[in-house]
């Protein structure tokens, strides 16, 4: 099933933002959107449409989302994202204790709620909606197989047609976490501590050295130029980067 | 990067605490009810003391002739009105004269007679002994009208509760204070605590309205329906949603910092680390060539552990990150130079930027000079103060001599390292 054709439940009290919530879902493209302004109206529309992800206000006039929540979750394991007004951390930890999947604080950019209803699909019902795409990542005329951690070039071709660099080559673990963890950043800064945690699982400065050591092997095998990387780029004093 | 075991409040633990308040409370409060109950009684005993006739006043009114002894009238009236009677007993024991004596009582009695009633009744009735020379004035009073009991104690005992009495009074005055102030506190935090509720609701109420206008607003901007003009206006009040978003957030903080309400939700963890995180997190977001972000972090200072509220530290940090990059605009771009030193047992964090700087004002305001000044236009910084003040550490606002400005904070570092 395509993502979009997830049905999706929006439980709020407030008409107006219930409308704008299922105006803009619609327009990014989710066909079947559904709502409910109280928990009894939720109850009887789960019932009814069996949605696939819940987006549910914290407070509603008839309960709270928490309970709410708990009673669905009896039925079924349906995904839940917490539209919440408050930003206290309490309502927060109940919530994800509870099975929320997500949580939002209101007022919201509606793209960041879309990204992260996206992510909650995604990673509920698995869908592999282009990520086989993702896993292959190009770098100019480098493409890194992140299933298989082969890098491959293609036309590398040196002016003087010296000594080329084989045309494939695998990555160690230590460089496929590395790179693994900044595509999933792409673009972004990735500090040296989040690095030293995806890869040693440790967030200790210790491993600086061994970080550099590791990056600049990983650029001698994706970069043209080690020395003058195009790609992974160093972001002096924070981290790394891959553009 | 692992939490520290922090423990959830025992919450049993603090019913029970506050039972045994509640409790001390009011066995205090009936004790001392009591006390003032006893205190208006003993008051009223002025208006119950019977005025009996005494052997003095008896003594005075009796006059001797060849005849014998002779009573006034007045002092007779006066003791027949009362019911009372007198009699005047020799050294033997004999009585020599009496009035209105009982017909039960004897006429003569002996040493151990005397002894006893001058302690206790005569046949029932209530006596009072006075000795004249070498006789004995008895008056009595009616039957069941006066109780008499001896009271004798040992002076050392008297000297100990002379002794007692003072720490007593002390004791007494102290524990009026410390619960007139746990008292105060109470009502003081109740009160605080409504307050702090009815910011939290208010601020409540206008997010969901305030969603409704940010998401419209984005479908605008985004939208192809308006003509470009329209659209940089959608884009502006998107933005002044963003703005208020970002108020709403700092007025919930700054009421509960205010009122020290936040627990602080501490965890160690490396600063470097979280100064990396917040500092790539806005080079990220700024636009190519905006912002100019220097690291100065020691060598040292990378092992450095704080135990804090991290989140709170990190809002701080992205406060005075705004405040930069807001007062840079006229500069054009901004340059950030973080700084984190390790200084024996504790950690500094310097924020210093090419900024406008801060007007002397400010300064007193941000450098606590001046409390009493509302802090209505420095609340993102009003956050930063507190934010910092309330671990305990030490903040400092002022101007680089080279233009810009600084914020230095200091911190008491953790001793534990952070163990995965």
């Amino acid at each position: 099933m395509n993502l979009y054709e997830y049905r999706i439940m929006i439980v709020d009290d407030e008409p107006e933002l219930r409308r704008m919530v299922a105006g803009f879902l619609k327009k990014e493209g989710f066909v079947q959107v559904v709502t409910a302004g109280s928990c009894q109206e939720a109850r009887t529309v789960f019932e009814r449409e069996h949605p696939h992800l819940i987006l549910m206000d914290v407070m509603l006039p008839d309960g709270d989302g928490f309970s709410l929540l708990r009673k669905l979750h009896e039925k079924s394991e349906v995904p839940v994202i917490f539209l919440s007004a408050r930003d206290e951390d309490e309502n927060r930890l109940v919530g994800l204790g509870l099975g929320a999947d997500d949580y939002v604080t209101k007022p919201f950019l509606p793209r960041e709620l879309i990204l992260r209803i996206l992510a909650v699909l995604k990673r509920v019902y698995r869908v592999r909606d282009g990520a086989e795409d993702q896993r292959v990542i190009a770098l100019g005329d480098c493409r890194i197989d992140l299933r298989s951690g082969v890098v491959s070039r293609q036309n590398v071709r040196t002016e003087t047609e010296e000594i080329q660099p084989p045309a494939e080559v695998t990555l160690t673990a230590k460089e496929y976490a590395i790179l693994e963890k900044l595509a999933a950043n792409r673009g972004q800064i990735v500090t040296i501590d989040a690095l030293c945690e995806a890869v040693w699982k440790d967030g200790n400065y210790g491993y600086e050295n061994t970080l550099i050591v590791h990056i600049r092997r990983l650029r001698e095998k994706i970069e043209q130029d080690a020395s003058h990387p195009r790609h992974l780029l160093t972001v002096r004093g924070l981290g790394y980067k891959l553009v | 990067m692992k939490k520290s075991v922090s423990k959830a409040h025992p919450i049993k633990l603090r019913i029970l605490s506050y039972s045994v308040f509640t409790f001390a409370m009011i066995a205090w409060m009936t004790l001392t009810a009591n006390l003032i109950i006893f205190f208006i009684i003993a008051l009223h005993y002025q208006q119950y003391r019977p005025a009996y006739i005494t052997g003095e006043e008896v003594m005075e009114e009796l006059t001797q002739n060849e005849q014998g002894y002779v009573l006034s009238d007045r002092m007779q009236w006066q003791l027949e009105e009362k019911g009372q009677w007198a009699m005047l007993l020799d050294g033997e024991g004999k009585v020599i004269w009496s009035y209105a004596k009982p017909a039960e009582l004897k006429d003569s009695y002996s040493m151990s007679d005397i002894a006893r009633m001058s302690r206790w009744y005569l046949k029932d009735y209530p006596v009072y002994l006075r000795v004249y020379d070498d006789r004995i004035v008895v008056v009595g009073t009616p039957k069941l009208s006066m109780w008499k009991y001896n009271v004798s104690f040992p002076i050392s005992w008297i000297e100990y509760c002379e002794h007692i009495w003072y720490w007593l009074l002390l004791f007494d005055f102290l524990w009026i204070l410390v619960l007139a102030v746990i008292f105060t506190r109470r009502w003081s935090k109740s009160r605080e605590a409504a307050r702090i509720e009815w910011i939290a609701g208010i601020s409540h109420d206008i997010r969901t309205p305030l969603a409704v206008a940010l998401g419209y607003a984005d479908t605008l901007v985004d939208g192809s329906l308006l003509s470009e003009e329209e659209r940089q206006q959608a884009a502006v009040i998107r933005h002044q949603c963003l703005v208020m978003k970002e108020l709403i957030e700092d007025l919930n903080l700054t009421s509960e910092l205010e009122s020290s309400m936040q627990a602080l939700r501490k965890e160690r963890f490396h600063p470097a680390a979280m100064l990396r995180e917040v500092a790539a997190g806005f080079l990220d977001d700024a636009e190519e060539g905006t912002l100019e972000i220097e690291m100065d972090i020691d060598r040292q200072a990378e092992e450095t552990v704080l135990f804090a509220d991290r989140k709170l530290l990190v809002r701080a940090l992205r406060n005075l990150f705004h405040n930069s990059l807001r007062h840079s605009e006229q500069a054009g771009a901004a340059t950030v130079r973080i700084s984190l030193q390790e200084e024996k047992r504790f950690c500094r964090i310097v924020f210093s930027d090419n900024g406008i700087g801060y007007s002397e004002e400010m300064l007193c305001r941000l450098n606590g000079r001046r409390r009493k000044q509302p802090v209505q236009n420095i609340r993102g910084l009003g956050i930063v103060c507190k934010s910092v003040q309330a671990h305990g550490g030490k903040i400092t606002f002022g101007n680089g001599e080279a233009g810009g400005s600084y914020c230095e904070m200091r911190f008491q570092k953790s001793c534990c390292k952070i163990r995965n």
